[in-house]
């Protein structure tokens, strides 16, 4: 998962040097990426999630002077993607509650968006230890909150409660908001 | 259209994007629109015919401090607004630093002033229309950073607009003190802010219909 972050980000930048073979790369690659992102949450309009992809592909096109090379390109996408699907249900003319995009980052595998910017290890360092443990139990060891939870000997709830606001602080490092 | 077939026609077409390309764009933007609030400024109105020796006293210096200061935090949040992952704008209260100096320069010339002057000393010559003129040479700059925009990707319209409104109501204030006689710290703080937040109203107003991309 690693990877994607910094592949992705290596074509972006090259694409940004006049590299068309690099940009072209790219957008072969977020095609799936971006089908996956919109399919979780415009359930069963599959019409509408192509027509989105295009017009997200389109946006990363003509708008990619706004990428900062210095920060994660995915907090960048996802942050075009989510605009391009707000926009679209305006112009259906219903409201439908999106996500902010911390919790977007967040559900597309924080793995993925904070490889670009420290390992994991280095990032979970900054949380406080219950609120680590926690994160490191269910989502890189694997345990279930019940198995979490008995090894720390804390509640269930406890558990939950510390990986959703330990996420939430990661998000926003992830997003360059915190040290 | 399948979407391999637009990716290979937006393929065909990648220039280079340089480094600081979106701070260039708006900078481009705005210089744009400066040109046309200054030909509008001479024209219409003329720079005030002592501009050299008001150069040489603290009252001009003081306006445009304060008109610059705005600008640059201005600039600042409308570049930041400009990315779509922008983050919240935290430093905003900056623009408080300006405002409290000039506050305190202005309680300072009341104090040394009879009561009897402050009036007009608040009012000065040209209270009525120094919002709207502010106002009016706002529009040119913000039209060019509007153009900026066209090819970044703000996602917080309102604030977009906003941003973009204030710094080119704060710019438009800088020229307009190419032309504006008025000396007292109070006039600049009441009637120069009053346009230069209108000129932010309007952009917070038209940011959501006209920035949507």
């Amino acid at each position: 998962m690693q990877e994607r972050e910094e592949q992705l980000r290596a074509w972006m930048t090259d694409g940004l040097a006049g590299d068309a073979g690099a940009h072209a790369a790219l957008l072969r690659a977020l095609v799936p990426l971006l089908q996956s992102f919109y399919r979780r949450r415009m359930r069963g309009a599959e019409h509408d999630v192509e027509d989105l992809v295009q017009e997200t592909l389109i946006a990363v096109h003509t708008r990619r002077a706004s990428y900062d090379r210095d920060r994660p390109f995915v907090a960048w996408l996802y942050a075009i993607a989510r605009y391009r699907m707000i926009d679209h249900f305006r112009r259906q003319r219903i409201t439908v509650p999106v996500e902010d995009l911390a919790d977007i980052l967040v559900a597309e595998g924080f793995e993925d968006a904070c490889a670009a910017r420290m390992d994991v290890a280095r990032l979970l360092s900054g949380l406080s230890s219950k609120q680590a443990r926690a994160i490191r139990d269910t989502h890189i060891d694997g345990l279930s909150v019940a198995e979490a939870a008995q090894a720390a000997r804390i509640g269930e709830s406890d558990v939950k409660i510390s990986v959703h606001r330990g996420m939430k602080l990661l998000a926003a490092r992830i997003r360059g908001e915190r040290p | 259209m399948k979407t391999d077939d637009l990716i290979q026609s937006l393929a065909r077409d990648v220039p280079a994007v340089p480094r600081h390309a979106l701070g260039g764009r708006i900078a481009f933007g705005i210089a744009g629109g400066g040109v046309i609030t200054s030909a509008l400024l001479m024209a219409a109105l003329g720079i005030r015919p002592d501009l050299w020796i008001a150069m040489h006293g603290f009252a001009f210096w003081m306006k445009w401090t304060y008109t610059a200061s705005l600008a640059i935090v201005a600039i600042v949040a409308t570049m930041r607004l400009a990315r779509p992952d922008a983050l919240p704008s935290r430093w905003l209260w900056l623009l408080a630093i300006p405002v409290l100096l000039l506050a305190g320069i202005g309680i300072g010339e009341l104090a040394d002033t009879p009561s009897r002057d402050w009036l007009a000393m608040w009012l000065g010559q040209s209270w009525k229309i120094c919002p709207w003129l502010v106002l009016t040479l706002a529009m040119p700059i913000f039209v060019g950073l509007l153009w900026s925009f066209r090819r970044l990707a703000p996602t917080r319209l309102r604030a977009a607009g906003a941003a973009a409104g204030l710094a080119a109501g704060a710019i438009a204030a800088t020229i307009y003190c190419l032309h504006c006689p008025e000396v007292s710290a109070i006039f600049v703080l009441t009637w120069y802010s009053l346009g230069i937040a209108l000129a932010a109203g309007v952009g917070a107003l038209v940011g959501p219909r006209i920035l949507r991309w």
